[in-house]
Order: C-alpha cells, then structure tokens, then sequence
C-alpha cells in the first residue's frame, strides 16, 4: 500500500495504492493506515490497478474505509479495477455503495466536477 | 437405426480447467447431462444402438450411461486415436456400422431438436451423407434409405451449435430456458411451463422464485433469496440467505453465501465465471462462494474413525454413572424404550434402532439426562459403523414422518445431531438446513467440537 496527497485540485486528494491482495492477512493493516491518512484529507481514492485479489475481510475493510470517511462528510472512490476485482464488488453488490472509475486520474477529478460541500 | 457419437478430446479440452472434476460430456446443460441430449436425439431418430467413441477417457460416461438399459438403448463405448479421421473411426467400428443405418454424429455440438418431431421417419428416408454440419462438427448417415426421399415428413428443422466457448455454453443454457424448455425432456418436476423444481428442494416462504427457472434435486433456498428468471440451479446446492441469483448457472454442489449477487454469472464450486468476458475467479473465501463436493471414501473413513474413538472415550465416560442409574431408573418406570425402523441414509436400506427416553421425574432423572446417558446405548452403533457420533437426527421410516428421498445427500444418522449442537428446533425445515450444511462442510475435528456442543446443548 502507497499513499501520496495529489493537489491537482482545489482540495489534496490521497491517492491509495493497493497491490496484490487484500485479505485476513493485511486487511487490519489497511484500516490501521488509513485512519492515518484520513487525518491529512477526506477525499481519498483507491486506486486499485495493481491489485490482484480481495477476499470478504479486505472488502469489509474498504468498506469500513468509506464509512469512516463518510463520518468525516468526505468520500472515499475506487479507480482502475480489474475484472476479478470488478467481479467481487458486483458479487457482494459492494459496487453500489462506491463511485467506481475506470483510472484514478478520472477519480482526482470527479472530486473538483462534484464538491461534496 | 443406430448412432454412433465421435467426439475428439481436443474439442472439449477447454471446459476440463474450467469445470475440473466434471467429464465434458456430464457437463449439466440445464441440469441434464450433455450425453443425455445425444441419447435422446439418437432415440429420437429410432436408433436401437448408441455407440460412443473418444481418444479421451469414457469411465466416468460409462459409469453414467452403463449399458443404456435406462433408456432402452444398448449403449457401447470404443476408442480412438487423436489423429484418426471420421472414415477411419467408421471404418474401424465397421461390425458396428454394418446391417443397419448409422446417424454418425461428429464433434462437441448441441443439437437443437424438438422432441415432439419425427425425427425416425425423417432419418429413415434421408439419403446417405452429411446431413447438417456447423464448421466443428456434423451429422451424417451411412446406408441406403428404408423408404423413399420424403421431403414432406413434417419434421422440424433441426441445428447444430458447437460447444467451443464457456459463452457459447452459457448462451445455450439461457436459450434452452427462455425459449426450448418443450423442445427437449427435461429433469424435475413441472406443474407449470417454464418451471422445473426437483426433489428435495427446501424453499422457505420468504423467498421469491421467478419463472423460467430450473432447479436441480437436494437444494435449499434459504430465508429472503430470490431466484430471478431465466436462472438454472444444480443439485446439492445451498442459496443463503438474502442472496439473488439472476440469469445465472449455478452448478451442482455449490455454496452461494449470504447477500451475494450472482448476475449473468456460472457459479461452479468455488469458481465464479463471467460467461462474456471469460473471466474467472477462484474464491478462496468460503463465506462467499464454495464448494460442497461429497466426501471421499477416505474421508469417510477418517471421519469415522474419528467417531468411533471419541464414542469409545464417551462409553468409559458414561459407563459408571450408566451402570448405577439405569437398573434405578428402570425401576422407577423413567428408562422408556422405543424400538424402531430408521433410515440409513442408503437408498431403500433400513436399520433397527432401539431410542431410549428418560422420564422427568426427580433429580436422578435429571442427571441422567444431564449426561446423555439416554445416548449411551446408541454409542455402540458407533464402533460398528451403523451411526455417526454426531450427524443427521435418524429419521424413523414412517409415512407420517419427513420422507428421505432415495437421492438425498448429507443424511448420515448420528447419537448426537448438529441441529441440536447448534441447538436449532429438532424438527422441521431448519434441522434438515443445518444438518446438510455440516453434513457437506464439516471434517472430523469439527465433528468433535460439535459433540461437545450437543453435549453442552443438552445439559442446559
């Protein structure tokens, strides 16, 4: 997991790398980190490329994420699943809680087009 | 009439990953077998004899198909080699070509027929040669026309699909359910068009089925599930709760977790597919989706001799409290006997049991039942195989009581039950859930942890 601030837009946006595999095993890692990272913004995007696997525990970890930005009045937007990703979210129907977009690019910028404020 | 089936291992190669564990031509195409589909047709055209010949392994056809006496066909097998062309095949299964006039049906293909055509006078009168192909296979007929070219026989016209592509196999299955479910005979019970139900199915008030739909034998649909249209269920499945199966093939011993969504998917196992894009996954994740593949014979044998060890440490257990209280509670009219016939969980096989139930009436009473000693004798049947520590409730064979279908899977009678370790209602619907969930996904430690449970349930 990388985190970096993007301040292409008005407001820093923290852009979230996940890699390989989110499960048992690093999920309570995720939500250690990222209440870390909400502290420095609420308006934060994983970007989901590079990852290869989600089990239930990490998608209720990336779902416990987008409560507790919510709770902060942010939102948290996934961006570049890949098909078996894709497949879990819709499986789960965890998909329709998310602002899904197809690069975190267009996730940095969705955030500028629709303030949540 | 006979009717020889050529099928090359290469043409189906592709489903072997995909559906591991399942012989192509079992592959479930709206909950019947592949093969099925040829026997038919083949009957169809009036062949008496089927012939079925592979440069691929058959047994696990021939352990399906036996003889065809089933059908009231006679059904043989025969090898090939992979570079043996159509003629060679014909030619070296000549005894079996010669006399008669052989439908040769060639590769990996669906043939889309109606039952309700007459397919023998049609075939009868067509002459020799390729008949229909579709690129990657065909059928032809050798031998001279019975009567003379009709071409008016009223048939319908019949086509081929290859079966190249888990696209393909996903678009066959949803064509066959919304527009062919009369074309062809299909497996479970139909009161109504467009909804096959088989036996054994457990489908709670609350959940919603909508039409077309085909479920197989032995599922359970539990509390607030719905079965959208134009879905297909195999046997040995459980839908947990609150989930939606929409446009969906859910293939035999599937576990589909709670509050899923399976849209336009193939759930096989612990594989989720996406039939467009080919996508698959394979979830590692029980909660979601898994598989509920029967145990194997050495499992079996694990898990019984897992049993018989913790019920002989339960008889060295119980034997002192058993050999003071029951000569006591005997006396006292407390130590009831209830002798009966009990279902084994093999078809059309029974077993005597005697039930043995404790009266309520002093403190003796309630330490004998605080220590299950009512299960004492039962826990011999364990040492010589006839019961499980713990399993299914035994069901008394009775007209009155829940009947156990021939085909019922899970159903392993035990001294202590899993609805009564999960201390669920010991009868009803529930029991029958929670039984065939540990039935299918329990192992022999967790068989031990459940005992104590029931132990634990029953005391208090």
């Amino acid at each position: 997991m990388i985190f970096h601030l993007d301040n292409s837009t008005s407001q820093p946006v923290g852009i979230v790398i996940l890699k390989k595999r989110i499960d048992a095993s690093n999920s309570s890692e995720l939500q250690k980190a990222f209440a870390h990272w909400l502290q420095q913004t609420n308006r934060l995007v994983f970007d989901c490329t590079e990852l290869d696997f989600i089990d239930s525990s990490g998608l209720g970890a990336i779902v416990s994420c987008l409560r507790k930005t919510l709770e902060h009045h942010g939102d948290l937007k996934l961006a570049g699943l890949g098909p078996k990703v894709a497949m879990v979210f819709e499986l789960t129907k965890a998909k329709k809680l998310f602002s899904i977009f197809s690069d975190s690019s267009e996730a940095i910028q969705s955030f500028s087009v629709v303030d949540p404020k | 009439m006979k009717t020889l089936i050529v099928i090359k291992k290469q043409e189906y190669e592709w489903l072997l990953d995909l559906f591991p564990g399942v012989h192509p031509l079992l592959l479930p195409i709206c909950n019947k077998p592949f093969i099925e589909f040829f026997v038919d047709f083949s009957i169809f055209t009036g062949s008496n004899a089927i012939r079925i010949v592979s440069d691929g392994p058959l047994r696990d056809v021939e352990r399906y198909c036996e003889n065809g006496s089933r059908w009231g066909v006679e059904i043989s097998y025969g090898s090939m080699l992979p570079a043996d062309e159509l003629h060679s095949v014909i030619d070296k299964n000549r005894r079996f070509c010669q006399e008669e006039r052989v439908v040769i049906i060639s590769g990996f293909l669906f043939i889309h027929y109606d039952k309700k055509s007459d397919y023998a006078s049609l075939f009868a009168s067509l002459p020799s040669g390729e008949l229909f192909s579709c690129g990657r296979g065909s059928i032809s007929l050798t031998g001279t026309p019975v009567v003379e070219t009709n071409t008016t026989t009223g048939a319908s016209p019949f086509s081929l699909t290859a079966l190249d592509s888990v696209g393909k196999y996903y678009r066959l299955s949803m064509d066959i359910l919304k527009n062919g479910l009369t074309r062809y005979v299909l497996p479970g019970y139909s009161s109504e068009s467009d909804c096959y139900i088989g036996r054994n199915v457990v489908i709670p008030k609350s959940a919603e089925i909508k039409k077309p739909v085909i479920i197989g034998n032995n599922v359970q649909i539990l509390s607030n599930s719905v079965i959208d249209k134009n879905s297909v269920i195999g046997s040995n499945v459980i839908i947990d709760r609150e989930s939606v199966i929409s446009g969906s093939i859910v293939m035999d011993n599937t576990y589909i977790g709670e509050h899923l969504e399976v849209k336009d998917k193939i759930a096989a196992g612990n594989l989720l597919i996406d039939p467009e894009s080919g996508t698959t996954i394979v979830m590692e994740d029980p909660h979601l989706l898994t598989s509920m593949a029967q145990s194997k014979v050495a499992g079996t044998l694990l898990r019984r001799v897992v049993h018989a060890l913790a019920a002989t440490l339960l008889i060295i257990l119980q034997f002192l409290p058993w050999f003071l209280l029951r000569p006591i509670l005997g006396i006292q009219g407390n130590w009831k006997r209830d002798k009966g016939q009990y279902h084994t969980g093999l078809p059309g096989k029974a077993f005597t049991m005697t039930k043995t139930t404790i009266g309520n009436n002093g403190p003796l009473c309630a330490i004998a039942k605080a220590l299950s000693l009512d299960r004492f004798p039962l826990l011999f049947r364990v040492l010589s195989g006839k019961l499980l520590l713990i399993g299914s409730q035994p069901v008394l064979i009775n007209p009155a009581t829940r009947v156990i279908p021939n085909s019922m899977s899970g159903y392993r009678p035990g001294v202590f039950s899993y609805a009564e370790a999960e201390d669920w209602p010991e009868i009803g619907i529930d029991t029958e859930i929670v039984e065939h969930y540990y039935a299918v996904h329990g192992n022999p430690l967790k068989d031990i942890a459940m005992t104590q449970k029931a132990l634990f349930n029953r005391t208090h």
